[in-house]
């Protein structure tokens, strides 16, 4: 008995050993490791794969996990290309000697400041940071029109935000900090939670919490905006501190670079001379309601990048202030 | 059936003597693999808690609150899921219940249900903005929040309701291989149905219920899934919080090594708790218990069992059958994900395979070898399920890729890894199945000249039949629900059901995240099925 049950169970391993096995990725492929949205970047992948015929292996995560893992692989890189949801992430890798630098033709027309000065990395496209607001439970005209309204107790216990597990809402505070100062920055903050501020895991909360009207009010990323729409929820959405005092509102550039020692330095160069292409481009801002980055690209429904006013802050700044502005709201609520 | 005269007696145990050198370097092999297999991932993660200038940014007074925290809802939620798991348990296995075989087959989905999955359903009910409060809402005219699953509270009730399978499935092993003569024999010595329940029954199920309480004990002490979605602050979202906001691991090692050391505290507990007293059956043949009539008992009983399982199964697979959408849908992402399923299917059957075979090579060895290298073996195994899956993951990407590169990066490191978390399971289950079988049994046919791989073979295997069976599908089970370490591990571009599930689910897209779970919970339940049905008709 015990016989016909080994072999039932080494049937069943062998069986499952058919499947193809998957070893460590040669240099015929493409490894992606990938802080964006899956459906964000898996349409350019495949326009890629189609034009160049490389096959590419996407591993998706959130941007600070894939950033750990590529740390600890150090020794042994194993993924190509990094795709990350911000540039001071990328700035701190490539501080750690994480990076290979790549300066694309397309790079060029990038603005600066979402460029790595030493071409370690490149925005591709940008996501402003943006009030949303649901329409059943406040009125257009009342909506706040600056960031700094939200600490009026008539949005109390309505406000929500996603915690430091994203990228964006750290680059947010640190903006704050590097505008506003660290003083004024903190006591903000404090109002804020005072004033019943909910600190969520991510932005999917965020705009599915305002969008279903757990929230009134909540801080986040322009594409969700549009998603939320596109889903039917009665949500509004505006650009803070856009007036001629306002210090305007960040956009944050989603940016790839080549990870040094990559297996195959030459495909992800190919990869992102691609995503920087007029077709590529096409691909990403559609697919998401990105923000381009590039001048002569079509937002469509999006609002370009030209009319939003933002807070003259760059990269490496981010990048320094990550971990101060991180310590700085632990202790405020850890929460965040 | 042949009846078998059965002694039972509580006691101190003789211990077989292990039998010549081949049985000791057996012992001292697995040993050996086991404490390579588990040691590393602990010594790393000590090493990176121990460098003490980085502390700082985790306090004493919050590291206390944490852990209280984390141990009550841990407490809490096994509590209730006994609660729920002890009276289904004996009402299918022992009464006349009304389809007491599908209620039995039913009350294992809960456990094919990842509790991420479970939460996000409850969410959807009984979230501020759920179908109950806006439905109340709607009926009352007053538009309060009269049910909030989130928080503290909603944390145990949706754990303890995804985890009492693990009670109920060993409570039933157990039922199933009690002999029922003795409850008679209590019964004839005037003990009444109560009696016979507290002092004979209850005390004979105490291993498995333990060790059942134990895994569900432990899985809510290293949940992270359900606990983040339904906003609950404890060690493991803490600890996932720190890897993924900042660089410096330390103070994420630091809560980790906290957190295992809890829960060895939490297996030392068990093992002196256990180690008290031992039933044994000297019989080799368990006969099937005459079912208790329950007379008028009957329709209340049924409406228990009915609405637990109404909770843990109909309930959740509701939503995700409204959520999923058309048929059509249904079917296109089945489509495309197909190759998704054959990652899970394969990877999970593995492990579940492997760990099998080791759970009863370790759950023999562990016990018939005395004291404390037995001890120490199933000790040491048990280590692995107390290491968070996020940081076992980031442990093994370390370890794997400096010292075995040409494993990492393949499918074999996510097999090592399922196997590190859930061999215990295994190991348990075997563990507690052979306390039941008497030593003497195998002292008989070791007298007859039989070595300890006929006795292993011809005697406990057949005996331990329905543990093996249902070991292989609790570890397959966890293995194909596990997410945190397979996020990490994963080679790239090899998605399973749970990472696909978990980036439907951030993205927003819950159709997409339906269908998957839905099959997710198919695959899963559908040996649990094949396996029970096959052993009523008595092939297996």
């Amino acid at each position: 008995m015990f016989t016909r049950l080994l072999a039932m169970a080494l049937l069943l391993a062998g069986a499952g050993s058919l499947a193809p096995p998957l070893t460590a990725t040669a240099s015929d492929r493409l490894v992606v490791y990938s802080g964006r949205k899956e459906k964000a970047i898996k349409p350019v992948v495949e326009a890629f794969t189609k034009q160049t015929g490389l096959p590419v292996d996407l591993k998706g995560g959130k941007t600070s996990g894939l950033a750990n893992e590529i740390r600890m692989e150090k020794a042994n890189p194993r993924g190509d290309l990094f795709i990350s949801t911000e540039g001071g992430i990328m700035e701190i890798l490539a501080g750690d000697g994480l990076l290979d630098p790549y300066r694309s033709p397309a790079t060029n027309a990038v603005p600066d400041h979402f460029k790595s000065a030493t071409g370690s990395w490149t925005g591709i496209s940008g996501r402003a940071r943006v009030i949303l607001y649901n329409k059943n439970l406040v009125i257009e005209k009342e909506a706040p029109k600056s960031v700094f309204e939200l600490t009026d107790p008539k949005w109390k216990g309505k406000l929500a935000i996603a915690g430091t597990r994203e990228r964006t809402s750290l680059a947010w505070v640190s903006a704050l900090v590097a505008v506003k100062g660290e003083a004024f920055t903190r006591d903000y903050i404090k109002a804020l939670l005072a004033n019943g501020l909910k600190i969520l895991s991510d932005n999917t909360e965020v705009w599915q919490g305002v969008g279903r009207g757990e929230f009134a009010v909540g801080l986040t990323n322009s594409p969700n905006y549009y998603l939320a729409k596109k889903m039917g929820l009665p949500v509004g959405v505006v650009y803070p501190d856009q007036g001629p005092d306002g210090i305007g509102t960040p956009i944050n550039a989603n940016a790839v670079a080549v990870i040094k020692g990559a297996k195959n330095p030459q495909g992800a160069r190919k990869f992102i001379d691609f995503i920087l292409s007029p077709e590529g481009q096409r691909i990403l801002v559609t697919a998401d309601y990105e923000i381009p980055l590039l001048p002569d690209i079509d937002p469509g429904e999006v609002l370009p990048a030209k009319s939003i006013k933002q807070p003259p802050v760059t990269e490496q700044r981010l990048a320094a202030l990550a971990e101060p502005t991180l310590k700085l709201l632990t202790a405020l609520s850890p929460d965040w | 059936m042949k009846e078998a005269p059965t002694i039972a007696f509580p006691g101190t145990l003789p211990a077989a003597p292990p039998s010549g050198w081949i049985a000791k370097a057996g012992v001292i092999g697995l040993l050996a693999a086991v404490g390579l297999l588990v040691l590393p991932p602990l010594v790393h993660l000590t090493a990176t808690a121990v460098r003490l200038e980085t502390v700082g940014s985790v306090s004493g007074p919050s590291l206390a609150l944490l852990a209280g925290k984390s141990l009550s809802l841990a407490g809490l939620s096994t509590l209730w899921a006994m609660a729920l798991a002890l009276p289904l348990a004996w009402l299918v296995v022992r009464t006349d219940l009304p389809f007491r075989n599908v209620g039995r087959w039913l009350a294992v989905i809960p456990l094919a249900i990842p509790s991420y999955i479970g939460a996000l359903t409850y969410i959807t009910l009984l979230g501020p903005v759920g179908v109950v409060n806006t439905w109340l809402g709607g009926w009352t005219g007053m538009p309060h929040q009269w049910v909030n699953i989130y928080g503290f509270w909603g944390g145990v009730f949706i754990l303890g309701l995804f985890t009492y399978p693990y009670i109920f499935l060993l409570v039933c092993g157990a039922l199933d291989t009690t002999n029922p003569a003795i409850e008679e024999s209590a019964r004839t010595l005037g003990e009444n149905s109560l009696g016979v329940f507290r002092r004979v029954t209850l005390p004979m199920l105490r291993p498995s219920i333990l060790a059942g309480g134990l895994l569900a004990f432990l899985y809510a002490l290293s949940d992270f899934g359900s606990l983040s979605l339904l906003r609950v602050h404890v060690f493991t979202t803490e600890i996932y919080h720190q890897l993924n906001t900042r660089f410096d691991q330390s103070a994420a090692a630091l809560l980790s090594f906290v957190l295992v050391l809890m829960t060895l505290g939490v297996l030392v507990g068990q093992r002196t708790l256990l180690g008290r007293r031992s039933y044994v059956t000297v019989t080799g043949t368990a006969r099937v218990a005459r079912p208790v009539s329950l007379g008028r008992w009957r329709w209340p009983a049924s409406a228990l069992a009915g609405g637990i399982l109404g909770l843990s199964v109909f309930l959740p697979l509701g939503v995700l059958i409204a959520q999923a959408g058309s048929a059509r849908q249904f079917a296109e992402v089945v489509r495309d994900q197909w190759g998704f399923f054959r990652n899970s299917l394969w990877t999970a059957g593995l492990a579940a395979t492997l760990a099998m075979v080791l759970g009863l090579l370790i759950g023999y060895a562990a016990l018939r070898a005395r004291g404390r290298v037995g001890a120490g073996l199933s000790g040491t195994v048990q280590i692995g399920y107390a290491i968070p899956g996020t940081v076992l993951g980031l442990s093994l990407i370390l370890l794997y890729n400096t010292y075995l590169p040409w494993l990492y990066g393949t499918v074999g490191v996510l097999v090592l890894a399922y196997l590190i978390r859930f061999l215990t399971q295994s190991v348990q289950g075997v563990e507690a199945a052979l306390g039941g079988i008497n030593p003497h049994l195998e002292e008989a046919a070791r007298s007859l000249a039989a070595s300890p791989g006929t006795v292993l073979r011809r005697i406990l295997a057949p005996l331990l039949r329905p543990t093996l069976f249902a070991v292989w599908a609790l570890v397959f089970i966890s293995a194909m629900k596990e997410l945190d370490a397979t996020l990490l591990l994963r080679p790239a571009g090899f998605d399973t059901l749970p990472v696909r599930i978990y980036i439907h689910t951030v993205e927003a897209e819950y159709a997409k995240a339906a269908v998957l779970s839905l099959i997710l919970i198919t695959l899963t339940a559908l040996p649990w099925l094949v396996m029970t049905r096959l052993r009523e008709k008595k092939i297996l």
